[in-house]
């Protein structure tokens, strides 16, 4: 029996109730599974047990105030928002200067260029946490936050640019040549109109990289000293004891995050979502 | 795109020299300088607890013979890929399922939301992630003590400490990522070739097996390798589910990558460790080109 | 008697250009272009896609550099100046208006670069609106505004900065139909007020030819003629001009009798004559003969001396504003006239009907091969140039 035939409309759905109640049921069972360990994470900082099973022992807030007493994994997650932050910042800078530098000029090298301001995402961060320690050792920089932050950098720059430079290609080229034409100079339009122009983009690559590097562990492990960031702090805590204050810690992370990312949302999907290029 | 200066300003641009310099150096000085040195840093020596500038061949030396006896590195190579490539075919064929369900069967208006939440797992920190599937997978975890608690001890498991762990882990990790690379590949195959499909009398299995999955191989080939190489060099879910060695088919053998690890934080003998990872970018450098002629064989068939 | 009153006064130049030439490394957009603006003048630059007009016009506002040639602004060389010290002004189709600011900021922008008075800037930005009735749009955002109000800020924003000319790049193609209209009758009034020399580029006849003081007509990376509308319209110089601009029938013959101010063509079976200014081609050579499809008439029947040709016609065009008749005469020659059609289309001509069709030897412009070498006049190609120039 064909199927509906009115344009856009779905080719498979129509009759065929088993099929989607087989997708449904799929569905739901995947998202179970994806979202599994953070409800885990969250129900679990609330309950008394030492250790988490079910039944519960019941409620108590005792794992968020022992964090707080604690202070170890609270002083990971400062140099977490210390560095994070700061590496965001800094791919931000770079990746708007690339951006910006492959938007607007047409030089030999562009593609390679690119590629490699690309290529640390692509190479294992195992790898990459090996080579950082071996130079950063040899100029004595390593076994630092700054160590952290520097690295970091590195990674993140791509996602930022990326981000910038998908805003930066809606901007139509004469509105540089406009402001050009009524007597500003490069730097004066850069801060005056194209810079403006940037900023969503610029504020969701800012709150992607601040993602990727919070949650970085194996460069920061290999990097770092006893200056930990938080997801070393973890690694260290996990195996070395069972402590439910990690599902506290883990519980204000996610709330973190949910709230950057809902920060992304907002800035990158409209940004990723539109095509047209906004001619004023 | 912006438009160029003309020529006729005077001097070079000073963006174009920052815009290009900046970045050129930085990640010249803290990328591609730290990447060479690795593999000169295999070539050096430790005494004395020092890093000394030399060319030798010592340290591949010494990995060679530990390679089949002693550490066993033949052995935790073969066991990272079995588990990689396991856990990326697993992974492809768990998430694509779930694609089909999300571009065929939700109401298109729904996409969007339902790719958010599929990537909500990123939205907490993955080290905390394998926590929770730690006390999930415990012997006396979430899970087990539930369905004692339920009266079906009968269904309890020993996961934990297995590589079967490590690969819900990792498919957990790799999940978002697949789904997302997934649903562009097949939501971009055009409906109407389905339509036609249907009209000629192609039942939906047909519709699937003759439009939608040979316009997906690419995707499905491309996901993949990027789950094989991703997996083949993580070190937290072996670690954290894994419990370092975990169990599998071959026995109670670590993964590469988190021998690696454990290695340097015992020894902490860096040109060593430096040699290892050029051994593991070797391997993966031949898993990407097995990938690219999966690829480009797909490409040849489909055409 | 006042001897000094018979002397006009002398013409500035605005606007020079010297052998301007832009050549990329495959093609020449530019070829030696050579014209001159005076102080307050309206030209427009009319061609077709890809004849060079907006590339001469940004070449002008200093965004592209040209190959060779000379920029003079009211007698000083811009040709090296860069962009942003050029005292032209571009308005853009697109407006390129900034979308981060309101109207008021928008118009002010120029100001702002420099250490500026806000008082003076205030006072400024409000009297340039007043011109250009915007007076009430000041703080409202670019996104609320409409097609037209974003032209008249663009225009608003060039003006504020007191340019020495105003470049206008198609600024009305992104507006419809009657609304270009009217902004037309605006601009040229706006212009006259300010005594500003406007360049002003266009793909649409009407659009120059109601506004301009003067046309340049460009093809192909040259100038094909450069005038006042009325003598581009009546007077082609070439033939490009002539089947480009205005609806003109164009016919191709041979000179078989010169008779002082006048020569005989034959054209196909059509004896036809034509008024010649000057140096009339001799007997034998070909000419192209252009006559305006709206100085071809029906009715009343045609003089002693004037032109005579019998057609059938063959079809009917509408353009809106006018109705066109094709003909074609029993030896294959087509004719384009317009008509004013009885109202009673029982009255009208019918399709096969013959026509006796007459126009005047004044009306008809002759062109002839021109053997000065040129892009276009490569062994095989030729162009035409009227005679008289």
């Amino acid at each position: 029996m064909a199927a509906a035939t009115q344009p856009g409309a779905n080719p498979l759905a129509a009759d065929g109730r088993w099929w989607r109640v087989a997708g449904r049921l799929y569905m739901a069972i995947g998202y179970v599974f994806l979202v599994l360990p953070i409800a885990t994470m969250i129900v679990f900082s609330f309950q008394k047990g030492q250790f988490a099973a079910i039944p519960g022992q019941g409620w108590s807030l005792r794992w968020y105030s022992k964090l707080f007493e604690d202070g170890t994994l609270l002083e990971a997650l400062r140099n977490s928002l210390i560095v994070s932050p700061l590496a965001a910042t800094g791919a931000c800078v770079l990746g708007f200067f690339a951006a910006y530098a492959l938007n607007r000029f047409m030089f030999r090298g562009r593609g390679a260029f690119s590629v490699l301001l690309v290529l640390p995402v692509l190479i294992p961060p195992l790898i990459l946490g090996v080579a950082f320690l071996g130079l950063l050792s040899r100029i004595g920089l390593q076994g630092q936050l700054f160590s952290v932050f520097l690295t970091h950098v590195v990674v993140v720059t791509a996602p930022a640019m990326a981000v910038i430079q998908l805003r930066l290609g809606q901007m139509p080229r004469a509105l540089e040549e406009a402001a050009w034409d009524l007597g500003a100079t490069e730097l004066q339009t850069l801060y005056k109109v194209v810079l403006p122009f940037a900023l969503p983009g610029i504020a969701g690559g800012w709150l992607l990289a601040f993602t990727f590097s919070f949650d970085e562990f194996i460069i920061a492990w290999f990097v770092s000293g006893f200056e930990q960031t938080l997801p070393v702090a973890v690694y260290a805590y996990i195996v070395g004891s069972v402590d439910p204050s990690l599902n506290a810690v883990g519980s204000i992370v996610f709330a973190l995050s949910v709230l950057s990312l809902i920060g992304v949302e907002l800035l990158l999907f409209p940004l990723l979502l539109s095509r047209r290029r906004t001619a004023a | 795109m912006t438009a160029d200066m003309p020529p006729s300003t005077a001097a070079v641009s000073p963006m174009k020299l920052l815009g290009i310099g900046l970045p050129l150096l930085y990640s010249t000085t803290f990328f591609v300088a730290p990447l060479a040195f690795l593999v000169v840093l295999g070539f050096w020596l430790v005494e004395d607890f020092q890093v000394v500038p030399a060319f030798s061949l010592e340290n591949y030396a010494d990995i060679a013979q530990h390679m089949f006896a002693k550490s066993n590195y033949a052995l935790a190579i073969a066991q990272s890929l079995w588990v990689s490539i396991s856990t990326a075919l697993l992974a492809v064929l768990l998430c694509y399922p779930m694609v089909l369900a999300i571009v065929y069967v939700a109401p298109p208006s729904r996409h969007r939301l339902f790719l958010m939440l599929a990537v909500a797992p990123f939205w907490s920190s993955y080290v905390l992630r394998l926590f929770s599937w730690q006390i999930l997978l415990a012997n006396k975890g979430i899970i087990n003590s539930a369905l004692a608690w339920a009266g079906l001890e009968h269904l309890q498991f020993t996961l934990i400490y297995t590589q079967t762990a490590t690969r819900i882990g990792l498919i957990h990790y790799l999940a978002p990522i697949l789904i997302v690379v997934l649903y562009v590949t097949v939501a971009s195959i055009d409906r109407d070739l389905i339509q036609a499909a249907r009209d000629l009398g192609a039942t939906r299995w047909q519709a699937f097996r003759r439009v939608i999955l040979p316009m997906s191989r690419t995707g499905l080939v491309v996901s993949g390798s990027f789950a094989a190489i991703i997996s083949f060099g993580d070190v937290l879910s072996g670690a954290l589910l894994g419990g370092g060695a975990g169990r599998s088919v071959l026995g109670s053998v670590p993964l590469f990558s988190n021998m690696i690890m454990t290695e340097y934080a015992s020894a902490t003998n860096l040109p060593r460790t430096a040699a290892l990872a050029m051994i593991l970018v070797l391997v993966m450098v031949v898993m990407l080109a097995a990938g690219a002629a999966l690829a480009e064989r797909g490409k040849v068939d489909a055409s | 008697m006042d001897l000094l009153s018979h002397i006009a006064p002398p013409r500035q130049v605005d606007l020079e250009l010297r052998g301007v030439t832009k050549t990329f490394s495959n093609f020449v957009a530019l070829e030696h272009i050579d014209f001159s603006i005076e102080r307050g003048e309206f030209v427009a630059i009319m061609g077709p896609s890809g004849c060079g007009k907006t590339t001469l016009l940004r070449i002008v506002a200093g965004l592209e550099a040209m190959s060779s040639g000379q920029l003079l602004l009211r007698g000083q060389d811009i040709s090296a100046l860069p962009v942003h010290k050029r005292s032209t002004r571009l308005v853009w189709q697109n407006f390129a208006l900034f979308p981060h600011l309101n109207v008021r900021q928008n118009i002010a922008f120029g100001l702002t670069l420099r250490r500026y008075n806000k008082a003076a800037v205030k006072t400024k930005v409000e009297s340039i609106a007043e011109l250009v009735q915007l007076s009430q749009f000041l703080d409202r955002r670019i996104s609320q505004l409409s097609g037209g109000q974003k032209q008249r800020v663009a225009i608003a924003r060039a003006l504020v900065t007191e340019p020495e000319i105003l470049l206008l790049d198609e600024p009305l193609s992104a507006l419809d139909a009657h609304l270009r209209i009217r902004m037309q009758s605006e601009m040229k009034r706006l212009q006259q007020r300010l005594g500003l020399s406007f360049l002003y580029v266009t793909h649409n006849q009407s659009e120059a030819f109601s506004m301009a003081d003067r046309v340049v007509v460009m093809n192909k990376g040259h100038i094909e003629q450069f005038g006042p509308p009325e003598e581009i319209y009546t007077r082609p110089k070439t033939h490009f001009v002539a089947e480009f601009v205005g609806s003109n029938n164009i016919f191709d013959g041979k000179v078989v009798d010169v008779q002082g101010d006048l020569i005989i063509v034959q054209c196909a079976d059509a004896v036809i004559g034509a008024a010649v200014r000057e140096r009339p081609p001799g007997k034998g050579s070909t000419v192209s003969l252009v006559v305006q499809a709206d100085k071809v008439r029906s009715q009343p029947s045609g003089t002693a001396g004037e032109n005579s040709l019998s057609a059938v016609l063959s079809g009917r065009e509408f353009t809106g504003s006018q109705v066109i008749y094709h003909l074609e005469t029993a030896g294959g020659i087509a004719v384009k006239m317009v008509v004013q059609e009885p109202f009673s289309q029982a009255e009208r001509a019918s399709i096969n009907m013959p026509m006796q069709l007459y126009w005047s030897p004044a009306d008809t412009v002759v062109l002839r091969p021109n053997i000065v070498p040129s892009i276009e006049n490569m062994p095989g190609g030729r162009s035409y140039v009227a005679l008289g120039t």
